[in-house]
């Protein structure tokens, strides 16, 4: 009966994120003006930030549960290590993937080695590292202390494209930042919120489903161990 | 008119993304709930070992 309410209540929250979906695709066409220098395309803009704001959110989620395992060797810290890992790959290749449909009309080339690209690129190789080396180690135990370290360094990397556009004079435009006015007009600047605001809960459901499916998956493990002990036993 | 039909079908394309990462992730949920309640009536039905 819980377990069903439990569904339920998923499902219900996954229709709610989809109608959201719906509205923010409604404000990015219909309702935010063009952009009077860069024109239509500059309404990428309104995915690729969430994106990359949540991409960098569940980096900092998974930096914090690995220095958890790593401290308390809890399954718990694991488990949203696993998860938060897996949704910083995911949005971070949606800003890989969004990045580029922005670059082709604006640059004239669909990638170029910038810093603030070369560095995001990297995290996306350090995220997927640590998901594979969950797949590859002898051991769960010794897979999930091995990510968590690779999830440390990979979290390093976020400070660093964050200042990249500084530190190396990239082109990369930088919208938001300490000292600079804010250039959106109100439309914009609504729109941009509402996009925010779809994608952290689009991301706060998909951090609990996969965390979900994490210790459902440790509980499976464990249960089948005991299965197999007391076949041998017997 | 052209650029708004490619940012529509990019932004479609990212969308169906996230909604097949969630299909498949509702049905891990379903299957390991299934797997998880079929091991625990196993190991109810089976005595501890003395």
């Amino acid at each position: 009966m819980a377990k069903r309410s439990s569904h339920a209540a998923t499902a219900l929250l996954l229709a709610i994120v989809g109608v959201l979906m719906l509205g923010a695709n409604f404000m990015v066409f219909v309702y935010a003006p063009d952009e009077k220098v860069m024109g239509a395309v500059q309404r990428i803009f309104y995915f690729h930030v969430p994106a990359a704001i949540v991409a960098f959110t569940s980096t900092f989620v998974m930096l914090g549960a690995s220095i958890g395992y790593l401290w308390t060797r809890s399954r718990i810290w694991d488990c949203l290590a696993r998860a938060a890992t897996e949704l910083a790959l995911l949005f971070c290749l949606l800003v890989l993937i969004t990045g580029p449909i922005w670059a082709k009309p604006a640059w004239g080339v669909w990638w170029t080695w910038e810093a603030r690209l070369t560095t995001t690129l990297l995290l996306g190789l350090l995220l997927a590292a640590c998901v594979m080396v969950r797949s590859y180690a002898d051991s769960a135990e010794q897979g999930a202390r091995l990510a968590s370290v690779l999830g440390i360094v990979a979290a390093l990397d976020v400070p660093i494209i964050y200042k990249a556009v500084d530190w190396w004079r990239g082109q990369h435009p930088v919208v938001f930042g300490p000292g600079k006015k804010d250039p959106l007009a109100p439309e914009m600047r609504a729109t941009f919120l509402f996009c925010l605001l779809v994608f952290l809960l689009l991301y706060t459901l998909l951090l609990v489903l996969r965390t979900r499916i994490a210790c459902h998956e440790e509980r499976a493990r464990d249960a089948a161990e005991t299965v197999a002990a007391r076949g041998e036993a017997g | 008119m052209k650029s708004y039909a490619f940012l529509f079908w990019g932004y479609n394309v990212v969308w169906i993304g996230i909604a097949v990462y969630v299909a498949i992730l509702v049905w891990r949920v379903r299957r390991l709930d299934g797997r998880l309640d079929r091991l625990e009536q196993r190991l109810s039905r089976e005595p501890e070992p003395r």
